[in-house]
């Protein structure tokens, strides 16, 4: 199948890319951003939501900074998972995506920026024909969401990114950047619940950089993820947990997790309650018993949303069991 | 540059750059003295690249004709003609290297000048009428050349000429989402993209059947209509029903088994997706380059829908990019591409998004199949009563064949005392199902292997010993009269049993580890030709040429499609002529060119082919010896054939080189041409459906499969597999190893991960290959290939198949696995993590404890009968090393073990047996799901037909 065409911006620098998009903006030309492209471009092949510019950040060197706090978003998921520098958290998540190959060129911007998935929705066109177009992508029909009949106002596509998590349980602070300047925030108010807007993200806007807090080399932590096969599978379901400890007692401890929602998410609450007291195996029970009762999966994908909470369950158990270990 | 020899008496020796070395009484007649290796050719030489003849390979010569390779199942008619050169060689595909170099042209790669793109308009409704197409704006747009919609094809066609239902585009209704309505030709893919989107359909909707089960009512408007042979005004495209043996007494058994099975359908999932390209000639002919199974049936296909005579049509088959059975139907769009391109003028090419490979498919029919197995008190199997309902998706295919299939392919490897079986296969509104390795077979095997592990375990006996005290023996008939020649199953039990540490594994495990027995019997070769008597013409046919040069240029219509059908045929014919494979050329491309063969489909090509081929090489082989006589004066009795030398068997010194021999053949002719082919003979019962399942010979395997299940997550890993297959004689131990490791990733595949789900509102919810779960190699186990020879007296040099039975046994190897390592007997594939899960959380509440880690796994504790089947198992073993080694056995018939006369069919001499095909009143009065078919009168029987 072949892709429908666009024209392609290469900028070399962040100022030039954004006096292009500034200029598509205003002269009304709908863009996307590309960094590595695994996601985009097999989209645009099924002719999803198709801009007529492209706007790639491969030729932007700024972008592709890696130390040990410091995460570029044109760094590659590979050279992110091989890297001395990066947590072992991190590296967890980031080697588990999809492919070598993906992961050759594939981003941390991208996977942060990842369009939700639902099998109403990836889908080539004459497929979503048969099924009367979805909400995600209604090709100005006004379609009702398939994965829940009669509601179009949100989109329930489900959000299956593999680095979010472990950066949120980090501590991570995300750096966004535009024409108009530079913001940041913490990794947790990147996303917003829906599964087509997805992010704060404003039109000419892109993420340039994660940051990690000076402490982080004190936090230890584990991903652990659902899928059918060992390779190319998005996460099912994704739990990471990391984990601070002062003399031998946990100190500190968060949850996150990715595959379930719209969104990724943070379970700030439920950690909290166990922390308080803190009794080893009897805690890490309770925590994944109340994480998976936090989550709300729908069907729209592989596995069905009874067994996926279920497995959440499993994941954070898991995802602790190096915590209960350290505490022996 | 060589070693100086001992120079007998020598004429004419020449160097490398063929200057006279030395020369002596050269009135002698006495050249032809030479001993392999030693000297090189003398003029004109021997054709091959090295300029030496090799020694003849004592160790693959067989024993019977004075070699040293040992024959433990007794000679073989081709024994005569093996001069040890390649048979039974590992040896690369002789395609391989245009694969590896990328210069091997499939499908997608054939680019005519001047050619236009063609699309599909296809259909966004499961059912619907047809109202109008309005292609106007389509035309006017620029760049679109043609638009073409089933008016312009009304022929319908189908691969079995008995169910010939399809069309090129819709003619009044279309049947499945994907369901072909119109095609357009344009200069670009852009163009006819555009024009698809600008022709306007108008639709009626019917409603549609998604459940196979609602296929077995009443419709008021069946997908189908057959006339006077429908069925009721149901759904039901074929029905079966079959009851051999003692079925009276079978249920009253010492053990039982019965459990209902739901399998998922299964795509072939092949690399390229199709692809054609279609060109009328100037002279008025058609060339369709198409990756094609079956080439012949798409040629008669063709004809038909078309309507032009067959000899105006040649079918060019590209390099396949993997088959598995979903290339083996003539396809509507190569018939789209061929109304195109006579429309136009021009060369069409249409190339298929994988999508729409998964809307055409021909997968394994989704089934339902009720399964109950049953032992006597002596461990004997009594009777498998084995009740199918298939689900066809929207067009016949091969499912006349597949409803059989079902049945009757496991009425062996064992002897049973009962066989009770019906069969339905019913239209739906889905992508139609067909034919795909291990064709009707799998399924039900996997029914049946785990169904006798349930038996064994309320015997309280191995599996193993169970199954090897319940064979065939080698030369018997079936309950149902299937022909059965060699048997290698024995040796596959015994072999994997050895190889996996069996005894020490079994029931042995901790908790989530497992281990698993699964056997497999499949077809080598169709019986029956489809399109006429098998007593008038044959099934595969090849031609010969050899010219001066001395390559030898094999024409044959057997289709590679990467299993390496050319190779085995270059291997026939280099064995028998005792010539290196790079003086074989194989032209099986074109209609045009090769005599006619059924293609690859059954499992027939080896066996068919290789004989065919082995016939034609054998007439060569009589020339080249009658003319090296004439030169030598030797007898030709005495002649055998080398590495390119036809010499004395008991002087090796005294021969001609090939090339001489072959130019005496060529005076006064010029090139060799000859003929050889293959027919099946006559064997089989006459009852109705009596021809569904019948081969030439059988293969068989054992497999065991060890696996690790996590029990809190349901995931299932398959470490090992330990995989004998029985292929009569491996003629390329290479190919034959990579078709056992190949059918266990497919079968893998099947068992674990891989369906076509249907979503909620009946749409095919993962048509690509990111969704349809194929393993990759992280899922991959280390498989031990096993190869077991049983020496087929009518395969080509023993041979049989090796390409789909070897899929069968690692289905039920790995369901059995996961039960030895949980307790939990599935019967719903694929075992995907979330079914399983759900499976062991029912064992929980079941044992009582909390956790899935706390879970009991089944243990053995051996009954009395355990001593009794093993010391049947070893008699039985002494009665078949006699009865393969005889030169005519004795008649063997299905029902000796259960105290019948083994010369007569079980029928024929006790009361108690029957051999019936239609239902009882009785019978009909409480059906099976399948069964229930039978309820329908056919209209033409009810007296209102028209």
């Amino acid at each position: 199948m072949k892709m429908p065409p666009f024209q392609l911006h290469s900028p070399k620098s962040l100022e030039e890319a954004f006096s292009i998009a500034d200029e598509l903006s205003s002269s009304n030309r709908e863009f996307d951003w590309v960094a590595g492209g695994t996601d985009l471009l097999p989209n645009y092949k099924w002719h999803l939501n198709v801009k007529p510019d492209v706007i790639s950040l491969a030729g932007v060197s700024e972008l592709t900074l890696l130390t040990d706090t410091h995460i570029g978003a044109m760094v590659r998921l590979h050279d992110l998972a091989e890297s001395e520098n990066t947590h072992s958290l991190v590296s967890a998540a980031a080697e588990s995506v999809a492919s070598t190959l993906i992961r050759r060129s594939a981003t941390v911007g991208g996977n942060l920026c990842l369009d939700t998935r639902c099998f109403w929705f990836n889908q080539t066109e004459d497929w979503r024909e048969s099924i009367d177009w979805c909400h995600k992508c209604d090709c100005g029909t006004d379609a009702d969401c398939r994965v829940i009949p009669n509601q179009n106002t949100l989109c329930v596509a489900t959000y299956q990114a593999d680095l979010a998590p472990s950066l949120m349980c980090l501590g991570a602070t995300i750096h966004l950047a535009s024409k108009d300047g530079e913001r940041s925030m913490p990794m947790g108010d990147f996303f917003q619940l829906d599964g087509m807007t997805r992010n704060v993200l404003q039109e000419g806007e892109i993420v340039t950089h994660v940051t990690l807090p000076d402490d982080v080399s004190e936090w230890h932590g584990d991903y652990q993820k659902l899928r059918q096969r060992e390779s190319w599978d998005f996460p099912e379901a994704g739990v990471a947990v990391a984990w601070k400890k002062t003399g031998g007692d946990v100190s500190d401890l968060r949850v996150a997790t990715t595959g379930l929602e719209s969104i990724p998410g943070y379970h700030e609450e439920e950690s909290r309650l166990v922390l308080d007291d803190w009794r080893g195996e009897e805690s890490v029970d309770l925590l994944s018993e109340s994480v998976r009762k936090s989550v709300k999966p729908v069907l729209n994908t592989w596995f069905p949303p009874s067994y996926r909470r279920k497995m959440v369950k499993v994941l954070t158990r898991r995802a602790c069991s190096g915590l209960l270990e350290d505490s022996k | 540059m060589w070693m100086t020899p001992q120079i007998p008496r020598v004429i004419r020796i020449q160097d490398f750059r063929g200057e006279k070395l030395g020369e002596e009484d050269s009135d002698e007649m006495v050249g032809y003295r030479q001993q392999p290796g030693k000297l090189p050719f003398s003029k004109p030489g021997s054709g091959g690249k090295n300029q030496f003849s090799e020694p003849r390979d004592e160790s693959s010569i067989p024993e019977s004709q004075g070699g040293s390779k040992a024959q433990p199942w007794g000679d073989h008619r081709h024994d005569e003609i093996v001069s040890g050169r390649v048979i039974g060689k590992p040896t690369a595909l002789v395609d391989s290297r245009w694969k590896v170099t990328g210069q091997a042209q499939y499908g997608d790669d054939i680019r005519l000048p001047g050619e236009l793109v063609g699309r599909i308009i296809r259909s966004p409704h499961h059912y619907a009428r047809v109202l109008s197409i309005d292609a106007s704006k389509a035309l006017d747009l620029p760049g679109v050349l043609a638009v073409a919609t089933g008016q312009d094809a009304t022929s319908a066609f189908g691969v079995l000429p008995v169910t010939k239902d399809e069309h090129a585009m819709a003619q009044d209704k279309v049947r499945h989402v994907g369901d072909l309505v119109a095609c357009v030709a344009a200069v670009d893919e852009a163009s006819a993209r555009e024009a698809c989107r600008l022709i306007e359909v108008e639709y009626e909707v019917l409603d549609s059947i998604h459940d196979m089960r609602d296929g077995l009512e009443d419709s008021d408007l069946p997908i189908h209509d057959r006339g006077k042979y429908h069925i009721g005004e149901s759904n039901v495209q074929k029905r079966v029903f079959q009851e051999f043996g003692n079925v009276e007494d079978m249920r009253d058994s010492m053990a039982s088994h019965s459990s209902d099975w739901l399998f998922a359908g299964a795509n072939h999932g092949f690399t390229e997706p199709h692809a054609v390209v279609a060109h009328w000639d100037p002279s008025g002919r058609l060339t369709l380059y198409t990756p094609q199974q079956v080439p012949h049936y798409l040629h008669r296909a063709l004809a038909d829908v078309l309507e032009v005579p067959m000899h105006q049509i040649n079918v060019y088959r590209t390099f396949v990019g993997g088959g598995f059975g979903g290339k083996s139907d003539p396809f509507p769009h190569e018939m789209c591409a061929a109304i195109l391109a006579r429309k136009t003028g021009k060369p069409v090419r249409i190339n298929f998004d994988r999508e729409e490979v998964f809307w055409v498919n021909r997968g394994r029919h989704p089934s339902r199949i009720g399964m109950s197995i049953h032992s006597d008190s002596e461990g004997r199997i009594s009777g498998i009563e084995t009740d199918a309902l298939i689900d066809g998706g929207a067009f016949a295919s091969f499912g006349h064949v597949t409803t059989y299939y079902n049945g009757v392919l496991h009425t062996a490897p064992y002897e049973i005392g009962g066989f009770h079986y019906t069969g339905a296969r019913v239209w739906t509104n889905k992508p139609a199902s067909g034919a795909m390795r291990g064709h009707g077979a799998v399924n039900s095997r996997c029914a049946v292997e785990v169904g006798l592990d349930d038996i064994c375990e309320q015997l309280n006996v191995d599996p193993i010993d169970f199954r090897l005290a319940n064979l065939l023996p080698p030369h018997s008939s079936t309950i149902t009269g299937f022909r059965v020649t060699s048997i290698g199953m024995r040796e596959c039990l015994e072999k994997v049993r050895e190889a996996s540490g069996w005894d020490e594994k079994f029931r042995k495990m901790p908790l989530g580890r497992g281990i698993g027995v699964g056997c497999g019997f499949f077809i080598s070769g169709s019986g029956l030709p489809i399109h006429w008597d098998p007593n008038k013409f044959p099934h595969a046919t090849v031609h010969l040429k050899i010219d001066m040069d001395g390559g030898v240029t094999i024409h044959t219509g057997a289709a590679d499609i990467g299993q390496g059908s050319d190779t085995v045929v270059a291997q026939s014919v280099a064995e028998v002529l005792g010539l290196p494979l790079d003086m074989i050329r194989v032209r099986s491309r074109e209609t045009d060119t090769s005599p006619v063969d059924l293609g690859s489909y059954s499992s027939r090509v080896t066996f068919m082919n290789a004989n065919a081929a082995i016939s034609a090489a054998m007439e060569i082989r009589a020339e080249l010896i009658k003319a090296t006589s004439e030169i030598t004066g030797a007898p030709e009795k005495k002649l055998v054939i080398g590495d390119r030398r036809i010499f004395r068997k008991d002087d090796p010194a005294v021969g001609v080189s090939y090339l001489e021999a072959l130019h005496k053949s060529q005076e006064d002719r010029g090139a060799l041409v000859s003929s050889g082919s293959y027919r099946t003979p006559p064997m089989g019962r006459v009852h109705k459906g009596a021809a569904a399942g019948l081969a030439p010979a059988y293969s068989f395997s054992a497999y065991v499969a060890e696996v690790e299940v996590d029990v809190e997550t349901g995931q299932t890993k398959v470490l090992k597999v330990w995989a004998a297959h029985d292929c009569g004689k491996a003629l390329n131990p290479l190919s034959v190893e990579g078709q056992i490791i190949g059918s266990c990733h497919m079968g893998m595949g099947q068992v674990l991960s891989e369906e076509m789900r249907y979503g909620r509102t009946g749409h095919l919810i993962n048509p690509d290959l990111l969704d349809y779960k194929i393993p990759t190699v992280h899922e991959m186990p280390q498989v031990f290939p096993i190869i077991v020879e049983s020496n087929d007296p009518e395969g080509p040099f023993g041979a049989k198949e090796a390409g789909e039975g070897p899929l069968l046994p690692i289905l039920p190897a790995v369901v059995n696995a996961v039960y030895d390592a949980t307790g939990v007997r599935v019967s719903e594939l694929p075992i995907s993590p979330d079914r399983l899960y759900k499976a062991i959380e029912k064992k929980c509440r079941k044992d009582g404890v909390s956790s899935p880690t706390e879970m009991k796994t089944p243990r053995i504790s051996h009954s009395e009968l355990q001593e009794k089947i093993v010391e049947r198992g070893k008699s039985h073993s002494e009665r078949d090393i006699e009865r393969r080694r005889g030169k005519e056995p004795s008649p063997y018939h299905n029902g000796a073990l259960f105290g019948l006369d083994p010369e007569v069919p079980g029928d024929e001499q006790d009361s108690r047996w029957t051999a019936v095909v239609t239902p009882s009143e009785e019978y009909l009065e409480s059906p099976g799901l399948a069964g229930s078919a039978w309820k329908h009168v056919e209209r033409r029987k009810r007296g209102d037909s028209q």
